[in-house]
């Protein structure tokens, strides 16, 4: 399992350029400075379709293919082939969206887990297509308004749950699960250092929340992302060799309502909607925490 | 030295990859397909072949982890036939566009059917591969070990196909010598990227990349730099054959055609694959009856050989094109092509076109005898100017 460390132990080094492209207060770009941080040298990145371009200035080789479905696949092969050269030592990482990791590359993902691929998934959970201008994806909450699931006299933004694509990695049996998010960097710190001394499929989930995308304040990121852990609906746990590990375990979680109204998105839902998401926040944090210290299965 | 073995086309091909030590395999099953990679699979699980063999969940991921191991730096290889080539169509764009190397066998499958036709390759026609296309299964063998060589080469750096009927070679028994490895070595050295993705390479890397985006530059520049070494790669492919011919006594024309009895005719007919086989039976039977129709095999389907085209077309006063394609809504693919290449000619030859064996329809020796004689009476003047026929 890891422990959280705190960025100050990393050293003043950074490993990314100055500037980017991202939006302001993009939470993927905070994802891409620890990543590159907690890496540091010896790894490659590879690239797929996502806002991840505009964080083109981490250091590291990267490889962008114009394959949005492909990460799993191309990670696989930039694996297989280093080893052959004699490079196992490079770590193979990607910095991958949310849909294309539990949308249109979900095969891919669930693929290269199967064959226990030596390389380091780590998916930057907007919860949205934002590159493409905020559509729906497999991983946006419920009810939350996008560009395709729009409010109107006949829609109430998503009507689906969210998919839970950590827990089916971890029962896959990958060797190393985790969530995280960018309000707790030290946890994230954490779970990448110990992620990077791992052999086989690792798979770190990001809650990387995208002012543009979800409507608040670009100075409010870390506020939504903290939020968001707070009241349960981004838990923050691990997976190491089927046993769960919750790292965050308030004695009393804050209720969703009060991170929610902080997003455009969610600012139509009437009362019965806020139930809805609270209930189900609650009978998962309920299960988690049966299982935390346990096995998942 | 070599030896002999009768195998099957599908054998020819694991062979190939196998003595060009390739050190990553994707693989998928599709028939006609499907045994290139068993082979292979055994030939790593005796430990005949020392290389990554990787099961993928379908041809997207066979055709990507290709390309990434290729960036990585290592010899690449896969096989798919019909719809998991089409399936592969996006990240083949991406492996040509990266520049990759990867050398792929397409043993054809129709897009219409399970027999074979060329429309799963010709699908692929603009995705920026080179294309070799092969008539027997010694053909399959030798291209294979050729195709590294060619794609490897620092000028031309694109990835490769070369191909085969389904069926008509993939289970099809005949005498193949497979080369020794001493020799093959000799003439295949390992691969060694220029632009491998490491650490420690940052600066070189992101420049190449760069110019794969096209960014900070003009935009158009990564495609003209794609087409220039498709142009390069017409020279790099006649160089490789007849170095092949050197080491191991076989040659294929000229690496791009092959004249078959082409001295002193009026005409000739056009095919590839194993089309062109039964082609040569049927010019060998019309020749021992006075008539003067040669054979011109098309190898190199990309980069198309324009000026052979030229230089051949001058010398006849007919050519007849056998197209096992179409471009629904406009044509047989080679065809036109051939029809382009002869515009700048002062006189030019007439020209017609056949389709056949689309969707696996049998060509018969007599069908080819037929196209000939049509071609004949064209090199008369006599017939419609031009036509374009069903066989
Ligand atoms: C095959 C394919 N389909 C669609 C697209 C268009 N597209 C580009 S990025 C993108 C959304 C990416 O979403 P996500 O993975 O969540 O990353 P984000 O943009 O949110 O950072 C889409 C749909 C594409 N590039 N390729
Ligand atoms: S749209 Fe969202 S995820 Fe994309 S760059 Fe902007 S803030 Fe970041
Ligand atoms: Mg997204």
């Amino acid at each position: 399992m890891s422990r959280p460390i705190p960025l100050h132990e990393l050293g003043d080094k950074e490993y990314i350029d100055p500037a980017n492209q991202a939006c302001q207060g993009c939470g993927g770009a905070i994802v891409s400075r620890l990543v590159s941080k907690a890496l540091g040298e010896g790894f490659v990145r590879a690239e797929v379709a996502c806002c991840g371009p505009a964080f083109m200035n981490i250091r590291a080789p990267s490889i962008y293919v114009e394959v949005f479905e492909g990460a799993g696949a191309l990670m696989t092969g930039i694996s297989r082939g280093l080893k052959r050269i004699g490079r196992e030592d490079v770590v193979v990482m990607g910095i991958i969206g949310d849909g294309g990791t539990v949308d249109i590359g979900f095969q891919g993902l669930s693929a290269a887990a199967e064959r226990n691929e030596n390389i380091l998934w780590v998916c930057y959970d907007n919860e949205a297509y934002m590159n493409t201008g905020g559509q729906k994806s497999g991983a946006t909450t419920l009810y939350a308004a996008t560009t395709t699931t729009p409010i109107g006299e006949y829609s109430r933004g998503k009507l689906e749950r969210r998919k839970n694509v950590p827990l089916l990695m971890a029962m896959q049996g990958a060797p190393y699960v985790a969530t995280a998010s960018v309000a707790f960097p030290e946890d994230l710190l954490g779970k990448l250092i110990h992620a990077k001394g791992i052999k086989g499929f690792r798979y770190i989930h990001v809650s990387s929340p995208c002012p543009t995308g979800w409507g608040y304040d670009p100075k409010d990121t870390i506020k939504v992302a903290r939020g968001m852990v707070q009241s349960g609906l981004w838990p923050l746990y691990e997976v190491s060799d089927g046993i769960l590990r919750l790292n965050y375990k308030p004695r009393e979680l804050k209720p969703v309502r009060e991170v929610l109204k902080m997003q455009g998105r969610f600012r139509h839902l009437n009362d019965e909607e806020i139930d809805r998401i609270q209930r189900e926040v609650d009978t998962f944090w309920r299960r988690l925490v049966a299982k935390d210290g346990g096995e998942i299965f | 030295m070599g030896r002999w073995e009768v195998m099957v086309g599908n054998k020819a091909i694991a062979y190939a990859a196998k003595l060009a030590r390739v050190q990553f395999i994707s693989a998928y099953p599709i028939t006609p397909q499907t045994s290139v990679v068993e082979y292979l699979a055994e030939m790593v699980a005796s430990g005949e072949l020392d290389a990554e063999f990787v099961n993928v969940e379908g041809e997207l991921t066979a055709q990507t982890a290709a390309l990434g191991a290729s960036a990585a730096g290592a010899r690449a290889f896969t096989a798919t036939s019909g719809p998991g080539l089409l399936y592969m169509h996006h990240p083949m764009h991406a492996t040509s566009g990266g520049r990759f190397p990867v050398v792929m066998a397409v043993i054809h499958r129709s897009v219409k059917g399970m027999q074979p036709d060329h429309s799963d390759m010709m699908a692929q026609r603009d995705t920026g591969w080179i294309m070799l296309e092969c008539e027997n299964s010694q053909e399959l063998l030798d291209t294979g070990i050729m195709a590294f060589k060619i794609a490897e080469d620092e000028r031309v750096r694109l990835p490769t196909i070369f191909a085969g009927d389904g069926y008509i070679l993939s289970y099809t028994a005949e005498p193949v010598e497979i080369p020794s490895q001493e020799d093959v070595d000799a003439f295949l050295p390992p691969y060694r990227s220029s632009y491998p993705l490491l650490p420690g390479l940052a600066e070189e890397a992101r420049r190449v990349q760069m110019e794969q985006w096209g960014i900070g530059q003009d935009p158009q520049l990564r495609w003209r730099r794609q087409q220039e070494a498709m142009e390069a790669a017409k020279m790099v492919i006649m160089e490789v054959n007849e170095e092949f011919y050197k080491w191991f006594g076989r040659r294929y024309g000229n690496g791009l055609v092959e004249e078959y009895r082409c001295d002193d005719v009026e005409a000739f007919i056009v095919a590839m694959g194993t089309i062109a086989s039964t082609a040569r039976t049927a010019i060998d039977r019309l020749q021992a009856k006075g008539r003067r129709i040669g054979l011109v095999k098309l190898k190199s389907f990309r980069p198309f050989p324009s000026e052979e085209f030229r230089r051949l077309g001058a010398m006849v006063r007919a050519i007849g094109v056998i197209d096992r394609n179409i471009s629904l809504g406009s044509g047989g693919i080679t065809f036109q092509e051939i029809r382009s290449s002869l515009y700048d000619l002062e006189e030019r030859p007439r020209i017609l076109g056949f389709h056949a064996g689309l969707s696996g329809k049998e060509v018969r020796v007599g069908d080819i005898e037929m196209i000939c004689e049509k071609t004949l009476r064209a090199a008369k003047g006599e017939g419609p100017p031009s036509l374009v026929e069903w066989i």
